[in-house]
């Protein structure tokens, strides 16, 4: 691939690709470090793949897999088997307070969904990928897609929706992210 | 298909019409432009997405990320693809390059090259825009890398390292003004990246025992030595997060 190219591959994708490991590594400097190791795979191995307009969804599959594979081991991806029932009809804040909402806040907001849900969501709101291309970037049943999606989507919505009232009483919410351990 | 069903297939419709030539949406929205209720909630449905779409779309990567993909991928491929896949008048180039390396060598062997330069290393370290966990990590460096992956192990207390076997299998082998340094990149929480040098490499009094501490922007970087190697270990939460794991 000559340097033009690349140069374009990179323009094109590298902001989404960064959102989407912003939203499962929850820091920036990791959520870069993912980025650059992406495209650098892609530099050794992305000319092996011959269907170039396959190229997007090869790099959000690549992205995801170094997420998974630079997660220390002991941490356990969450069953869909063992979580909680879902929460039937959470409530829906207006779509008014997510535009009056920083992009910063959403994006926070979105870091506390269950991992599990979090990565489909994320791909879903960047529409870069469609379901089916989401189920082979996590490698998932495109079913399994539709049902993180669902449930994804309640758990944003009530995680908005604390939000939004904790804003009205003027209460400062708590966020478990800017939970840091001390040694 | 009931309404129910109809919102499951629904929920992983983009907001932007890309989906609406898919089959599996045709029927879920065709019940959607019959049944009101369905349509109200579908409208919905969308103002919220899009809603969400748009703050997503407004979070901006920091400023110099693209330059560093850019920048790192250049440098890694120019280094790692092999001389038989490049063409031949590259080959040609190659060949004279090879010569020209082996008279500067020549040189440098009968003049001596300079010492090598700890600040040179140290900034190489705090700038690298490559350290980005490029290739093999300590998880597959054997006793070495489970010696840095162990949170018992203070990195100062001399790791247990063979030069002859990074040099194979290490992350990386980088050349800083003619001398080898290797790079080893672990996680302890999160990554760390050392970059190992030959002592006797620097000029005499210019390595200290005693750990030095240096931040640049968002990077922090230590620099200590022993009797064989001079060692900088660098990582990006602050000056503490080198201090919990020295």
């Amino acid at each position: 691939m000559g340097s033009d190219t690349f140069t374009q591959l990179v323009d094109a994708n590298y902001a989404s690709l960064y959102r989407f490991a912003f939203s499962l590594a929850k820091n920036q400097a990791d959520a870069c470090d993912l980025t650059q190791q992406t495209f650098f795979i892609w530099a050794k191995k992305g000319e092996t793949l011959r269907d170039t307009s396959k190229a997007k969804s090869w790099l959000f599959t690549t992205l995801y897999r170094e997420f998974l594979r630079g997660r220390r081991r002991d941490i356990r991806t969450t069953a869909l088997e063992d979580l909680p029932p879902d929460e039937a009809d959470p409530p829906a804040p207006e779509v008014d307070v997510v535009s009056a909402m920083d992009a910063e806040v959403v994006m926070a907001v979105l870091q506390e969904v269950d991992e599990v849900f979090r990565a489909p969501l994320t791909l879903f709101y960047l529409e870069e990928l469609s379901y089916q291309e989401i189920a082979e970037a996590l490698d998932i049943p495109v079913g399994t897609v539709m049902s993180r999606l669902s449930r994804g989507k309640s758990q944003l919505r009530a995680i908005l929706a604390q939000r939004e009232k904790a804003a009205r009483d003027n209460v400062i919410p708590f966020s478990t992210q800017k939970l840091r351990k001390t040694p | 298909m009931n309404n129910e069903q109809a919102r499951f297939i629904l929920r992983a419709y983009r907001p932007n019409g890309r989906d609406a030539g898919d089959a599996v949406f045709c029927e879920a929205l065709r019940q959607a432009q019959t049944d009101p209720v369905l349509g109200a909630w579908l409208a919905r449905e969308q103002a919220f997405d899009t809603a969400v779409t748009a703050k997503l779309a407004a979070v901006t990567p920091p400023p110099g990320l693209r330059e560093a993909i850019l920048a790192g991928v250049r440098v890694s491929t120019s280094a790692s693809r092999p001389w038989w896949r490049l063409a031949p008048w590259v080959g040609m180039a190659a060949s004279i390059s090879v010569i020209i390396a082996l008279a500067t060598t020549y040189w440098i062997r009968s003049t001596g090259p300079a010492p090598a330069d700890l600040d040179q290393m140290t900034k190489f370290a705090l700038a690298d825009p490559f350290s980005a966990h490029t290739g093999p990590h300590a998880d597959k460096l054997g006793a070495l890398g489970a010696w840095l992956e162990n949170p018992a192990s203070r990195i100062s207390a001399a790791p247990p390292v063979d030069l002859a076997q990074l040099k194979a299998e290490g992350c990386r082998a980088i050349s800083i003004a003619g001398h080898e340094v290797f790079e080893i990149c672990f996680q302890r929480g999160s990554w760390y990246h050392l970059y190992l040098a030959r002592r006797s490499d620097f000029a005499a009094g210019k390595t200290a025992r005693a750990p030095v501490f240096v931040d640049q922007e968002q990077r922090s970087a230590v620099t200590w030595a022993d009797e064989r190697l001079v060692y900088v270990l660098m990582a990006r939460g602050g000056a503490e997060a080198l201090r919990r794991i020295l």
